[in-house]
């Protein structure tokens, strides 16, 4: 594990249709320290998923530096493992090859890469689904693959876009609070972005709030852990912490 | 690189405003590639005419009046096909889709019959009805006929039973049950069936024109072949290929999206 | 218990063939129909047996599987590394799509008289006419199925490590497998078709031939065993090879929701 720096980091679109350049993002600088965990909220269109985007390297950056353990990054790599939105599961692999996928990539032996993907199956309770497809599980089935099937492949920084936006609100509270029971066995470094305040509060140390393209206010959080959402709905701290980060992004 | 991404902006913008300009401009390297290979005699000219041999005879065959007569021929046993594979078509896929019965009589036979495909009936159907325009309009229909059952059967099975026992409990009869219902629910499947079972129609038209034929685009092809013009096939093969890309891309292609799109019925 | 059932359904699924032989054997006597318009179910086993016999039959057969085989593997080993490296670049694709839909359409028989010429008669032209049915489809779908995979998963092999091959063979490959498959049944059906029609113009054995000589002497017994045989032939193909691996990949994956 190691820490993610952002230095004036800057996003300028030439917009192919309108003809015109379009600033997403402006000179925004972020820490994340080493096996710390991060949350960005904003607004849609605030930019957030674009920044996450130039750190995995899916899209290139117009100005600024990314540096991972110090050193700056170029184009996607193992280093930086992405947890998405729409989960992304290869859906032709059973959920056991998803898993093994990227210890496959470092060139690891079948019997080796399996292993270490049950294990992971394991840590998020999914031994009994090894040999399903992607298709035939829940979506909040098929994105505890998707967390484990980043952090199977030992990143150095965990990029999560959104994971939960797309399960009910059973399932997205079960796996915030697996997340965080993960997150303290594994201590990985974590960037966290979502729109929904009450998640990133109750997931961070640390939430950053985003506005039309610059940081807006970073806010630290010092719930004690395990969190449970039986413990935090009634809890005074949560609430008011809550309520502060909710104004911020409704001012925004 | 700015210059080849500004100029590939400006195409994409008019093709967003005039979208027949996309399915046009990339012809146009095919055609002058055609142009520069007879051009350099790569291959004899014989064998492989150049653009301008193939528009001339284009030219000439329109004067003396056999390509325009052609065509129309070929266009109105298509269309007389197209009609009577459609109302046959639907009417006996609803039947199939909505009886259990009907479905274990006539569905292995149908698989059987589609599978003896279209042209290997020509041989009988000559001997039969002759040379001529029974025989060709035979195989049509039997060819479109297909696609439009399958897929009218499919259409009427993917509508979910939930949505029947609602219009039966807003107080609908049977018959408004299969019209309000059954065959709008249909209608995406119907289309797509429509589509692919012409994409077949055509070529067994193309096919039966060839073999047993009198007249048509196809025996002009054949017709030329037995002359050894290999301008007349190539300008054929062209008029076919324009022909049916206009039939399927500007009426087609947008009845079906209009459909099953708009609905959201069909995700593309 | 479920090898039972499935016995019952194929029964079942024969049972209106049964019919359907039945009624040819009563009626066709029946009425006295002239041979020369319509065999009688005997005479046509008669030829089946006889040609089984004497060997023509499996020459026939023989020389038209030979003839898609060579020509499918051929458009298939051009067609899918064509297509993906088409479809990987967004820009391309948009601008091949409307020439890829052009020959796909003309895939087939309407390459019939040209082939003839270029080829001559026999086993050359039959083999391009249908490499053509097939190639220009299966391109087309190839193309269509890499440009449909979700740029989130291109995205997530990268961030998890995949190289330029492991992004091939792992991904683009298996994504647009669907689609391939998809249009290798598409095109198939095309080609087969294709086949017939050549084969009765443009050579001397093969089932197409087959059907067209015996037309020549009014055996009509020949033609509807031909017929019969073509029909078998595709059935056998298209659904213990092509309907198999099509719901294999594409129902299971539930990658595309067929209709």
């Amino acid at each position: 594990m190691k820490s993610l720096t952002i230095r004036n980091l800057s996003k300028t679109y030439f917009d192919l249709y309108a003809g015109t350049n379009h600033t997403a993002i402006h000179d925004v600088s972020l820490e994340v320290a080493e096996g710390d965990f991060v949350a960005v909220v904003g607004p849609s269109g605030c930019g957030k998923s674009t920044i996450l985007n130039m750190i995995a390297g899916f899209i290139p950056l117009s100005g600024g530096e990314i540096l991972v353990g110090g050193r700056p990054v170029k184009g996607p790599g193992p280093d930086r493992g992405v947890v998405f939105q729409s989960f992304a599961l290869f859906p032709w692999k059973t959920v056991l090859e998803n898993v093994a996928f990227g210890p496959k990539m470092r060139g690891v032996g079948k019997a080796e890469r399996e292993a270490i993907a049950r294990e992971y199956l394991a840590l998020a309770k999914l031994t009994e689904a090894a040999n399903r497809y992607p298709n035939e599980l829940s979506g909040g089935m098929q994105q505890r693959v998707g967390v484990v099937r980043a952090l199977a492949n030992n990143p150095d920084v965990l990029l999560m876009d959104e994971p939960f936006a797309s399960v009910d609100a059973q399932t997205r509270m079960t796996l915030q609070e697996e997340l965080t029971r993960i997150w303290q066995e594994k201590r990985p470094t974590v960037l966290f972005i979502t729109h929904d305040v009450g998640e990133a509060v109750f997931l961070a140390n640390r939430v950053v709030v985003l506005s039309k393209g610059r940081v807006l206010d970073d806010i630290g959080i010092d719930l004690p852990r395990p969190r449970s959402w039986d413990a935090l709905n009634e809890d005074a701290d949560f609430k008011a912490l809550s309520n502060r980060v909710l104004q911020l992004v409704r001012s925004a | 690189m700015t210059i080849l991404f500004k100029s590939w902006h400006h195409y994409l913008r008019l093709t967003q405003r005039f979208p027949s300009v996309g399915s046009i401009v990339p012809f146009i390297p095919v055609v002058a590639l055609w142009w520069l290979v007879t051009a350099l005699e790569l291959f004899p000219r014989v064998f492989l005419p150049g653009p301008g041999d193939v528009l001339r005879s284009f030219g000439s065959l329109v004067y003396k009046g056999i390509l325009p007569d052609y065509l129309q021929d070929s266009m109105v046993r298509l269309a007389v096909g197209a009609f009577c594979g459609i109302a046959l078509g639907i009417p006996l896929g609803i039947l199939i889709g909505m009886s259990r019965h009907a479905h274990t009589a006539l569905w292995p036979v149908l698989l059987f019959f589609q599978a003896i495909g279209d042209i290997a009936w020509l041989p009988i159907l000559v001997i039969w009805f002759g040379y001529g325009l029974v025989s060709m309009t035979f195989v049509i229909v039997y060819t479109v006929i297909f696609p439009v059952v399958l897929n009218t059967v499919l259409g009427v099975r993917s509508i979910p039973i939930a949505m029947h026992r609602a219009a039966l409990s807003l107080g609908a009869s049977r018959w408004q049950v299969l019209w309000e219902v059954v065959l709008p629910g249909a209608l995406p499947n119907i289309v797509t069936g429509l589509r692919n079972g012409l994409g077949y129609g055509w070529r067994a038209l193309i096919a039966a024109e060839i073999i047993v034929g009198t007249s048509g685009i196809g025996f002009l092809m054949f017709d030329a072949r037995r002359a050894g013009s290999t301008v007349e096939i190539l300008l054929g093969m062209i008029i076919l290929g324009i022909l049916w890309y206009i039939v399927d891309s500007w009426i087609l292609a947008p009845i079906e999206r209009a459909t099953g799109q708009r609905w959201g019925l069909v995700s593309k | 218990m479920r090898s039972r059932q499935r016995f019952l359904s194929g029964l079942l699924f024969l049972l209106p063939f049964a019919v359907l032989l039945v009624l040819w054997a009563v009626l066709v006597p029946w009425f006295d129909v002239n041979p020369r318009l319509f065999p009688r179910l005997s005479a046509v086993a008669e030829a089946g047996v006889e040609s089984v016999r004497d060997g023509t039959l499996v020459g026939h057969i023989g020389a038209s599987l030979l003839r898609v085989l060579v020509g499918t593997v051929l458009a298939l080993v051009v067609a899918v590394p064509l297509g993906i490296a088409m479809g990987v670049s967004p820009v391309v694709s948009i601008f091949l799509t409307p020439l890829f839909r052009f020959f796909s359409v003309l895939a087939g028989i309407a390459w019939i008289p040209i082939a003839t010429l270029w080829f001559g008669y026999g086993f050359g032209a039959i083999t391009f006419v249908i490499f053509n049915a097939v190639f220009f489809i299966v391109t087309y779908n190839t193309l269509l199925g890499v440009s449909t995979i979700p740029p989130a998963v291109r995205n997530a092999a990268a961030s998890l490590g995949a190289g330029r091959w492991a992004m091939l063979t792992e991904v683009l490959l298996p994504g647009a497998l669907p689609n391939i498959v998809t249009g290798i049944r598409t095109g198939l059906g095309f080609a087969w078709r294709g086949l017939i029609a050549a084969e009765m113009i443009a050579t001397n054995v093969g089932l197409g031939y087959m059907l067209f000589v015996a037309r020549d002497f009014y055996r009509t017994e020949v033609i509807v065993l031909g017929m019969i045989v073509i029909g078998v032939l595709w059935l056998l193909l298209d659904r213990l090879l092509l309907a198999p691996l099509e719901r294999a990949t594409i129902e299971r994956w539930g990658m595309v929701q067929r209709a």
